[in-house]
């Protein structure tokens, strides 16, 4: 197709030099479109201006965002888990509580499909030329729940609020080493400005859906969120009775397009099984999501539908590196080479997963190099890489891991894999309380065990994933890998506000993990959520949001 | 002891409610907060303390009193307990009697072997397989036990046939098997052969003074399940999503909530004397030779 330079030169006039970089990338054919409107939606370019860049470089704009056309006025049901606690923007930290904080409440941006980010609070964003100091340009008019107008101040004390080390903010995890609390600034009643502690390209993600706690709430807000639930989203609280279940009604006063729905509710429920059994008994219209294993029913069954969005979500099979048997790579490699991962994603996943490759590098993020060879199983190069390292014997060790979802399983699959090499795998499998114990290193099954499996959930850029399980000082780091070349790449990567230099890190990266193999990336799953046939217009978030603002039901 | 027990679980309350990924300077913050780093005696003696003045404390995972969620649970679990008792009372010695009337027939045995069948099956079986035939195939019964906040006396009624189903099927063996060997037993008395001799009515026989006597057995019996009712139905509670004593208990526990865990166990331990203790004066009012007090 033909490409229209004249626009296009046009257009860079006004773009800072990593957009026109990217621009380049795109025209030069180095970057495909699909990764060009992810890259371009991070780095604050508005969504219909993408579209035009890639429709006049000659690759074809975006298709429409029309408004679904349903019926409007329905009822919404939705089966969910019970929250673990109250609901707080502050410390909820469970699927159900953090969905719930967004029926009501708002981010400066979210994660739509294929990870594009797209503004909702926030109208656009941009870095300083280093990615050191980011400026969000707030939308204005926008009204919360209680009455007051949504502006600087506002974002400035809801994200301190969770920057703040002296508080029991989940989100410090997120900030820590990025955000300090009296970073986020006031320019105006609607710009602020981010300052942070380092360089960050992936910045705009902390300030999204992604950070399940960076909802915008009042400045005026002095805790007990359940009693008022107060955000700017488009529904806002009917009632809420903690263990029971949730209800919303449509925000009549909401400054986008008004939900379609004129009520939604949610009914919590201990167990997956109940939920599906509500799902087919017509109790509930959807459910908030199902795991393969347990909804093999509904996913071959022509009464119900699934919304499915792939995810960065996966299991972390993690190996002492600092003590034996795994001290030495070659063994670690041995044994992510015996996993037969094609079977594990049609056997185990039904298909609803992606091929892993050992990194936290999953195909979704733009930045992963997908020249970077696959492993698959190579039982013979296994042996042999056992022999080297002087294991040919085999040796017995204790796999430890937890009771949730398809991971009991999955460790019985690599117990039987790595049978073929002579690795007797003995399986202790506990309840998350017992696996993840006090979560400090000395204190935890997760964190102590010789081996063992974690579940990870989504993450909109790798970032986390490359720090906290595998740096050497992170926190969350279950295979005690200490590696200086790693950490110095990590430290790139991140810094990193061009998508070709993430992506040429990126692959160093990916190269680096699959020598040393301290984790085994197995697979990232699919999001699955269930509906009822006739329900449309559903929209998750591959974090496990949702929205149901343009939801409705036949 | 439940409050010494609970502190050997893994894990802490802050953890527990933050997440295994939250940083730990937020988990040490929150469980200051919530006063859980006390030193154990000073926490055990906040909470006696405030418990024997009435105050049941506040949860760590509601933020909330814990006395109106305890006596909302222990309602639920009163009004299930309810309906299961009015259907397997009635039905049980009903059962039982028609049983031992037939001795030896095929009634009795279908009767006996049917509810020691029934007995044996795990609630989680039969209330599944009761899930999927009225709530999943006929739709003819709402699956969750949860009923609307505005439900009336029969809706709520309506919402908890379906959980008292698989407790029924439990109990009637029990019920039924009692209140059977008390009816063979009486009507193999002497009593029993008088009144029959002296020319009474077969019926006035069998009310005045079989199941009477027949009866005292199987109260002991549903006495003893009533503690079982109100507070031990964590599987039938999570399976119908039902907020009774039992699912409240068990969510305290896994979360490492101590006040709703130390306060629910004491009052589910109120509920078993209480329960013994009517047992007693009931067994006392249907035999006069025993007395309350009395020690000829």
């Amino acid at each position: 197709m033909n490409k229209n330079y004249r626009i296009l030169d046009l257009i860079r006039r006004n773009r800072s030099p990593h957009q026109n970089h990217l621009i380049d990338g795109l025209v030069d054919g180095r970057v495909s479109r699909r990764d060009f409107i992810r890259h371009g939606s991070l780095l604050g370019v508005s969504l219909p201006l993408l579209s035009r860049i890639s429709a006049v470089a000659g690759f074809g704009g975006l298709p429409s965002l029309a408004r679904a056309q349903g019926t409007p006025g329905a009822t919404i049901r939705v089966a969910c888990g019970a929250p673990t606690a109250t609901i707080d923007p502050m410390t909820t930290t469970d699927n159900s509580g953090f969905m719930l904080l967004q029926q009501a409440g708002e981010y400066l941006c979210v994660v739509g499909p294929d990870l594009v980010l797209q503004p909702v609070l926030a109208e656009s964003w941009n870095s300083n030329d280093i990615g050191t100091v980011w400026t969000f340009k707030l939308r204005k008019g926008v009204k919360f729940h209680s009455g007051g107008e949504m502006k600087a101040d506002d974002v400035v004390s809801s994200i301190d609020r969770l920057a703040d080390p002296a508080s029991s903010s989940n989100a410090l995890s997120v900030f820590k080493g990025i955000l300090q609390k009296g970073a986020t600034r006031k320019v105006d009643d609607y710009t602020v400005e981010f300052h942070l502690d380092a360089p960050n390209g992936n910045f705009p993600y902390m300030m999204s859906s992604d950070n399940y706690n960076a909802i915008i709430i009042p400045a005026s807000y002095k805790g007990d969120y359940e009693k008022s639930f107060d955000g700017t989203g488009p529904f806002r609280i009917e009632k809420y009775t903690a263990k029971v279940g949730a209800s919303f009604v449509r925000n009549e006063n909401y400054w986008g397009l008004k939900a379609l729905p004129q009520r939604t509710e949610f009914t919590f429920f201990n167990d997956e099984q109940s939920q599906i059994l509500a799902l087919q008994g017509g109790q509930v219209d959807m459910m908030l999501f199902v795991s393969p294993l347990a909804g093999i029913g509904l996913l071959n069954d022509p009464n119900f539908n699934i919304i499915s969005a792939k995810t960065s979500g996966h299991n972390q099979f993690h190996m002492r590196c600092d003590s034996d048997p795994f001290k030495d790579p070659r063994v670690r490699r041995a044994i992510a080479l015996c996993l037969d991962r094609d079977k594990l994603v049609a056997g185990l996943l039904k298909g609803r997963a992606s091929l892993g490759n050992d990194s936290p590098f999953a195909p979704i993020f733009p930045s992963t190099d997908a020249s970077v060879p696959q492993r698959k199983q190579d039982i013979a190069l296994a042996k042999q890489l056992m022999e080297a390292a002087g294991a040919g014997n085999g040796f017995k060790v204790t796999l430890t891991t937890e009771r949730y979802l398809e991971i009991p399983e999955y460790a019985q699959l690599i117990q039987n894999w790595v049978k073929e090499i002579s690795i007797d795998l003995d399986l202790s499998l506990l309840d998350q309380g017992s696996y993840y114990g006090d979560g400090t290193f000395g204190k935890s099954n997760w964190l102590d065990s010789v081996v063992g499996i974690t579940d990870y959930a989504h993450r909109g850029v790798p970032n986390v994933l490359l720090g906290a399980p595998l740096k050497s000082d992170g926190t969350w780091n279950a295979a005690h890998f200490k590696n200086k070349d790693y950490d110095a790449l990590v430290s790139s990567y991140i810094a990193a506000l061009d998508l070709e230099a993430q992506k040429a890190t990126a692959g160093k990266i990916q190269n680096l993990l699959l020598e040393e193999t301290p984790v085994i990336f197995g697979y990232f799953t699919d999001l699955l959520v269930p509906t009822a046939k006739g329900v449309t217009g559903v929209q998750p978030t591959p974090m496990g949001q949702l929205f149901l603002d343009k939801a409705s039901k036949a | 002891m439940v409050f010494l027990g609970g502190q050997v679980l893994p894990g802490n309350v802050g953890r527990a409610i933050l997440g295994p990924f939250a940083d730990q300077g937020a988990v040490d913050t929150l469980n200051h907060t919530l006063g859980v780093d006390r030193p154990l005696l000073t926490q055990y003696w906040s909470w006696i303390s405030n418990f024997v003045q009435g105050d049941m404390g506040t949860s760590y995972i509601y933020r909330s009193p814990v006395a109106p969620l305890v006596v909302d649970a222990l309602g639920n679990s009163v009004k299930l307990a309810f309906v299961a008792f009015v259907l397997v009372i009635p039905i049980g010695i009903l059962g039982g009697a028609v049983a031992a009337l037939n001795l030896n027939r095929p009634l009795d045995r279908i009767i006996t072997l049917g509810g020691l069948s029934m007995t044996v099956l795990p609630e989680f079986v039969t209330g599944i397989i009761l899930i999927l035939i009225f709530g999943v195939w006929l739709r003819w019964l709402p699956i969750s036990a949860a009923w609307p906040h505005d439900a009336g006396f029969f809706r709520q009624l309506y919402h908890l046939i379906l959980p008292s189903m698989p407790l029924f099927l439990v109990l009637f063996g029990y019920v039924g098997r009692m209140a059977r060997s008390g009816m063979i037993e009486a009507l193999d008395s002497d009593y029993t052969r008088t009144a029959v001799l002296k020319g009474l009515p077969w019926r006035t026989v069998i009310w005045r003074h079989v199941l009477r006597n027949a009866l005292l057995p199987t109260i002991t019996v549903i006495a003893t399940q009533t503690g079982y009712l109100i507070g031990g139905l964590v599987v039938i509670e999570t399976l119908f999503r039902y907020q009774g004593v039992g699912s409240l208990i068990f969510t305290a526990a896994r979360g490492k909530d101590f006040p709703i865990l130390v306060s629910g166990t004491l009052v589910v331990g109120i509920v078993y004397a209480v329960a013994t203790l009517a047992a007693d004066f009931l067994y006392s009012m249907l035999n006069p030779r025993i007395s309350l007090g009395n020690e000829q």
